[in-house]
């Protein structure tokens, strides 16, 4: 009795505890908490609400990423299809019988998690460039057969009829109601995050991710490390593709379970610093105002593209300048700060 | 007997690297594995180890028959190795590679960190702890292998080549810290070895290979006499002892 | 009996334009171990160099072609020297996410610069033609383009199996530090392979450009077939890539023929499938 309490303590622990981070992250990341959660009331326009709301969801999604792509550094080109998962669960069960949104979510969670299961032995037989293209292969076929299947909506999309908001069963609300409540699910998937990157799962992980035959001399069993963080990931997918549901309110193949999802999301990801805490963050904080600012603006003058553009071009600089993306670039200057100092 | 290899082979797609290889190992000695390039040290320590799956023959650990078992499976039942090219987790500081080895047996952060802690002190490496290995020279990252092989608690490790690339200074060094941890952890030791001074000196019982089969055995001074063991390196002998 | 074989020969036209798509994503990759995300960029730009050198200068199409080849080789030549050859020295990884930044870099300056409709050649001598023959009945344009695709298929391969150029890339492609110690420069090597990939997927596009239309977002779903092409054959195999673009251009018609709305579907199954299965594909090492 007392082992299992003192358990539960160092998990709460784990989790609520930044201690051994630098203190400049703590004071910057608390800041950025700050920011985040007074935004609403600062900032009244629509649209710059629906940047951050966008941002928020970006970066949850690029936090889920960050555990198979980055920590395990196997990139996977699929995860829009987990997204889709959960954005479909929640979207039918609640159009067709009513479900409120609490229960959707797990139902959402057990699909994305079986498919993976399903076909993550034999995709993890795979390493590099053939496991990205056949996650990008299992994920195109969804998106056919989602599209083709009548029962699901086909190509037509299933909309969600608007209920007056506040409503908690079906989780209807203003600008600011989403707001908070991607902001909870934000912060429920980085304090997840902040366990798991002292957790053993995380050493045994990165272990893989950087040498797997030594991985197996210390007795981690590597393809069942890589299958369980994929079903982490696909879980914390479909959990973005329930609130994306009851946010747009209309879920339809062709956006949710798009191949260019899954593009942004690994990308924004590496961008940012794939394997680190802070990196989809910083990714999706990239991306996301860029491709909402400058990319509107200009798309509604009639060139599209722009945003992209930039965005492509910061890719490759740090594909061939520091893979380890922006927060790799943090941190390496941070290293050499140390070592001059002595 | 501690592990017993019965009649080893193992092929690969028509080439015979290892050919009915026999001996056996009692729990404390240091065992030397020389041989010529080529004849399937290595392919025998994968193995036992489990990285490769024996064609036919047998493997007994501690009285259980552990052939065929992959390598994490072993591993924790009480093998350690190190690697003849050193395996680095190359984002990982020196501490945390050893601590991935402690997770091995223990569950908690701070429990593995202090485990860690122990034994990077057993093998004089508690300064760099965090430091990065790459960052760091050869013989230091084979100390780093060495101590995160020993974070998993081995009864038995195999150390593959671990003296090549040393200078004579630190092959000394190397040989005092495998003394050490053999008499404090109670180990015992395999180890496969080019550089004859190392491994004659350090070693209790040779036994030899070539070709794949097993051509000699007994103590470092019989098999340096044997007239088998002197035709097999006769053309390895400007090769000995880089 | 009849429309059987006549979607089994579309097919095998269609699979030999898919085999010269894939000839450059596998030669590149058997050169240098770096799979070209972009290449169904290259194709795309192959296809609007195309629509604009016809609709513009009024140029028959088909002539533009050596044009649009050099445009293409230019494309991959430039490409290595400004991207790729920084990515090589890392982490696969970082390769991984290069060449998709040069994808989409290549596909938004499209969008950007010509607009995000989809362009259709109106006029050229091979537009709108049919030719039949007994019981086929084919469109000229795709005819000429499998015809101009296994052209250049025996072009290229005579190329890479007869010259002493080809030699050399075929060394650098088994082993490039061997190949550099025998005084063959690989880095032109590479580019030159560049080079080939973009001019080929060039040509492809601009024969495609003939029956197909040109959308900047075209290159991915080209590229996702030229992926299981490159993998059925066998990753760095010039002749797999032949032999499984006729497979897969046959799959396609004849998924398309009963199963059109997810004919896709089977292209992509059957790279999961043959990487999982079988990963040296037919011809591979």
């Amino acid at each position: 009795m007392v082992g299992e309490m003192k358990a539960v303590v160092r998990i709460l622990k784990d989790t609520f505890s930044f201690n051994d981070l630098p203190i400049s992250e703590r004071i910057a990341f608390a800041a950025f908490l700050v920011f985040v959660f007074f935004f609403p009331w600062i900032v009244h326009t629509a649209y710059a609400r629906a940047v951050m709301i966008r941002f928020l969801l970006f970066a949850m999604y690029g936090l889920g990423w960050n555990l198979i792509g980055g920590y395990g550094g196997q990139v996977d080109l699929g995860q829009a299809k987990n997204v889709g998962f959960g954005a479909f669960a929640t979207v039918l069960m609640i159009s067709w019988w009513g479900i409120p949104f609490w229960i959707t979510v797990p139902v959402g969670i057990i699909v994305a998690v079986a498919e993976s299961f399903a076909i993550a032995y034999p995709m993890f037989r795979l390493r590099g460039h053939y496991f990205a293209i056949a996650t990008l292969c299992v994920a195109l076929v969804w998106q056919q057969l989602f599209l083709f299947w009548d029962w699901t909506g086909g190509a037509r999309g299933v909309e969600l009829s608007i209920r007056s908001t506040p409503n908690f069963t079906y989780m209807q609300f203003g600008a600011m109601g989403y707001h908070y409540f991607i902001f909870a699910l934000f912060m429920a998937e980085f304090l997840f995050m902040n366990w798991f990157r002292k957790s053993k799962m995380s050493y045994e992980l990165q272990a893989v991710r950087d040498n797997e035959d030594a991985a197996a001399s210390l007795g981690i069993n590597v393809t069942w490390t890589k299958v369980k963080t994929y079903l982490i990931t696909a879980a914390m997918g479909a959990v973005g593709g329930s609130f994306y549901a009851v946010y747009h309110l209309y879920v339809d193949p062709r956006c949710v379970m798009q191949l260019d999802l899954s593009i942004l999301i690994a990308m924004t990801a590496m961008v940012g610093g794939a394997g680190s805490v802070w990196g989809p963050i910083i990714g999706a904080a990239m991306l996301i105002p860029l491709d909402m600012y400058l990319g509107a603006l200009l798309g509604g003058m009639g060139f599209y593209g722009i945003d992209f553009i930039i965005y492509a071009l910061i890719i490759m600089v740090i594909a061939a300048r520091e893979p380890r993306g922006i927060w790799g670039i943090i941190e390496r200057a941070r290293r050499r700060g140390h070592v001059l100092r002595g | 007997m501690f592990l017993e290899v019965k009649n080893l082979y193992k092929e690969f797609g028509g080439v015979v690297a290892n050919a009915g290889v026999s001996f056996g190992l009692e729990k404390g000695e240091i065992i030397g594995l020389i041989g010529p390039n080529g004849a399937g040290k290595t392919t025998l320590f994968n193995c036992i180890a489990g990285y490769y799956k024996p064609t036919s023959g047998k493997v007994f650990f501690k009285d259980k028959d552990i052939t065929g078992w992959p390598a994490h499976r072993t591993s924790r039942a009480g093998i350690g190795r190190t690697f003849q090219i050193i395996r680095m987790m190359e984002r990982l500081t020196v501490e945390e590679n050893v601590m991935v080895g402690a997770f091995c047996r223990i569950s908690d952060r701070e429990g593995a960190r202090r485990n860690a802690q122990e034994i990077l002190e057993l093998v004089n490496l508690k300064e760099k702890a965090n430091a990065y290995p790459t960052e760091l020279p050869i013989a230091t990252q084979k100390r780093i292998e060495l101590a995160r092989a020993l974070a998993i608690e081995p009864e038995l490790l195999t150390l593959d080549e671990i003296a090549s690339g040393l200078n004579p200074l630190e092959t000394i060094q190397i040989i005092d810290v495998l003394r050490r941890i053999h008499k404090e952890k109670n180990l015992t030791l395999l180890l496969t070895e080019h550089v004859m001074e190392f491994i004659m000196r350090i070693s209790e019982r040779i036994i030899v290979m070539s070709a794949g089969r097993k051509i000699a055995e007994g103590s470092p001074e019989e098999v340096a006499r044997k007239e088998e063991v002197i035709k097999a390196y006769l053309g390895e002998k400007y090769a000995k002892g880089k | 009996m009849v429309l059987a074989a006549q979607i089994m020969a579309s097919g095998i036209l269609m699979g030999t334009i898919f085999g010269l798509i894939a000839l450059g994503l596998t030669l590149i990759f058997g050169v240098m171990n770096i799979i070209n995300f972009a290449h169904g960029e290259f194709l795309m730009i192959g296809m609007y160099s195309v629509f604009l050198i016809s609709t513009f200068l009024s140029i028959e199409p088909l002539l533009s072609l050596p044009l649009v080849a050099v445009v293409g080789f230019l494309l991959g030549i430039i490409s290595y020297y400004l991207l790729i050859r920084y990515l090589l020295r890392g982490p696969m990884i970082a390769q991984l996410f290069g060449t998709f930044g040069l994808m989409l870099f290549l596909r938004y300056l499209v969008m950007f610069i010509l607009g995000p409709s989809p362009r259709v050649i109106q006029e050229g001598v091979l537009i709108g033609k049919t030719v039949s023959f007994s019981w086929f009945t084919f469109d000229l344009s795709q005819l000429v383009a499998a015809g101009s695709s296994i052209l250049l298929f025996v072009l290229v391969s005579w190329m890479i199996e007869r010259t002493k150029l080809g030699r050399a890339l075929r060394a650098t492609s088994i082993d490039a530090e061997a190949a550099r110690y025998m005084g063959i420069d690989t880095e032109k090597m590479n580019a030159l392979a560049w080079g080939i990939g973009g001019a080929t997927a060039g040509i492809a596009g601009g024969l495609l450009v003939n029956f197909y239309y040109a959308t900047p977002t075209i290159g991915m779903l080209f590229v996702m077939i030229a992926f299981a092409t490159v993998a059925l054959g066998g990753f760095g195999s010039v002749k797999g890539a032949f032999a499984a673009g006729l497979v897969i251009g046959l799959i396609m018609m004849v998924a398309g023929h009963y199963l059109s709305q997810i004919k896709l579907a089977f292209v992509y199954l059957a790279y999961f499938l043959v990487v999982v299965l079988r990963p040296r594909g037919l011809f591979g090492w």
